[in-house]
């Protein structure tokens, strides 16, 4: 396909290495964050950590939206899909992320009226075809997909449509990276940008990163040769002194973003004061609700949900997997209780999810050895 | 698809599960009808798989345009990069 395959060409992934390779610092170890999950998933299906030098480390950030919900709001969502007469439709991931008491798939068949969807789009056809019930979507994600559901209770608005509601758990990308640089765990040489979050907000928020932490971060693409691309960029700014944000996904992402995508954004939704993020805790102003103008299409509104914090289960370290503090292999049950068939943290249920990129790839094999 | 750049067709997404995600995954996709009075288009994967899809915050557009899609929302229109 255009504008995949040539991403993909093994020959230039081999100059790219090599150029990587002579661009390091031997004497240098270089820990280089990639912020969101996609990548995450790329990095290990194409196998880009084993073309780089042993001293180019590779950490994973808290941007798998799904590994971030804390369990607190996955039974906030299970309350609403058992309110009488509700339809509640989520994201196929979403249905396996383990809540206090089991998640939306054990609600499911307990006998919920849980459906899953592709899209926000989906859900409201399901409310057009079912005006005599509720439906409800749990809408989820970052800077991506809040247009989608922006734009979907717009148009729920505009169609005179009553039955449809969202729960918004969408969540902002710059608020946790602060957090990330502020804490004292992790010193990072660099940042492999979010391409798609820039699609929508642009390279221009990332700024402070380089100018207020002196950590150089390149928007990159999700093809193996974009990442290697992007990690050359960071390794030759920090060779130069330089020290900035560059645009490597330029084939699509506008410097400035995209203007229409902020104004539906703004306009459907508000900031938080603060929401909670699993691992990282509370974070001010990361999160999204719905405006006041779009207050009746708020299912938390709408409906009482119970809003109650639940620690997560102690076994599981995905608070530390997230930060990039431990990888995954590194946690007690990786692999053994926390399967993706049998999850205990969230991110072994998304595939964007670090542990699950590990297992799913047996990649976890070759660092056990190193240990 | 040649994912892996070794010449063999691995249908990669497909073989990897990766299409039931969280929808934060972008998808490539191109443009194969139009009904722009309600705003949305008809668009096709690599994989032949159709969806209806919002196309506001990218219009005006083609049929024959390849769009990046989030959750059912086309956030760019992909062009070739001028170097």
């Amino acid at each position: 396909m255009k504008y995949v395959d040539e991403y993909r060409d093994a020959e230039l992934g081999s100059v790219l290495a090599a150029e990587i390779a002579t661009t390091v610092d031997p004497d240098r170890h270089y820990k280089i964050m990639e912020v969101c999950g996609g990548h995450t998933h790329s990095i290990y299906k194409y196998g880009v950590d084993d073309l780089l030098p042993d001293n180019v480390e590779l950490v994973h950030g808290p941007g798998c939206p799904v590994c971030v919900i804390p369990m607190g709001r996955v039974d906030d969502g299970i309350a609403l899909a058992h309110q009488e007469n509700v339809i509640f439709t989520c994201f196929g991931d979403m249905m396996r992320v383990p809540g206090s008491e089991g998640s939306l798939l054990d609600a499911k068949a307990e006998g919920a009226d849980i459906r899953m969807v592709y899209s926000p789009l989906d859900a409201l056809r399901i409310a057009r075809s079912n005006p005599d019930r509720d439906v409800i979507f749990f809408a989820i994600g970052f800077e991506t997909t809040a247009p989608s559901t922006a734009l979907t209770l717009m148009r729920a608005r505009s169609e005179g449509i009553t039955n449809f509601y969202a729960m918004c758990n969408h969540v902002t990308i710059l608020p946790p990276l602060r957090a990330l640089l502020e804490s004292p765990d992790l010193r990072l040489d660099g940042f492999i940008g979010p391409g798609h979050v820039c699609t929508v907000v642009g390279a221009k928020p990332f700024e402070f990163i380089p100018r207020d932490y002196g950590t150089p971060l390149v928007v990159s693409g999700f093809e193996p040769l974009d990442l290697l691309q992007s990690v050359l960029q960071i390794v030759r700014q920090l060779g130069e002194g330089r020290c900035e944000v560059e645009n490597q996904y330029s084939r699509l992402v506008p410097y400035d973003g995209n203007p229409a995508a902020m104004k539906v954004m703004a306009e459907v939704f508000e900031l938080r004061p603060h929401f909670e993020w699993r691992g990282l805790g509370f974070i001010s102003q990361s999160g999204l609700k719905l405006s006041e103008g779009y207050a009746d299409l708020d299912a938390e509104r709408r409906f009482s949900v119970p809003g109650i914090r639940v620690a997560d289960p102690k076994a599981c370290q995905c608070g530390e997997v997230l930060k990039g503090v431990i990888k995954p292999w590194e946690c007690k049950v990786f692999g053994t209780a926390c399967t993706p068939e049998r999850p205990i943290g969230t991110c072994m249920v998304s595939s964007e999810g670090a542990c699950a990129a590990y297992y799913n790839f047996g990649r976890f094999a070759r660092e056990r050895e190193v240990v | 698809m040649d994912a892996r750049g070794d010449g063999v067709d691995c249908g990669a997404d497909e073989e990897f599960g990766h299409c039931i995600t969280c929808s934060d995954e972008g998808v490539p996709m191109c443009i194969v009808a139009l009904d722009e009075e309600r705003g949305l288009a008809l668009c096709e994967t690599e994989a032949g798989a159709r969806s209806s899809v919002e196309i506001l915050l990218v219009a005006p557009v083609l049929v024959g345009d390849s769009v990046l899609v989030h959750a059912g929302t086309a956030l760019r229109k992909i062009e070739e990069v001028v170097k």
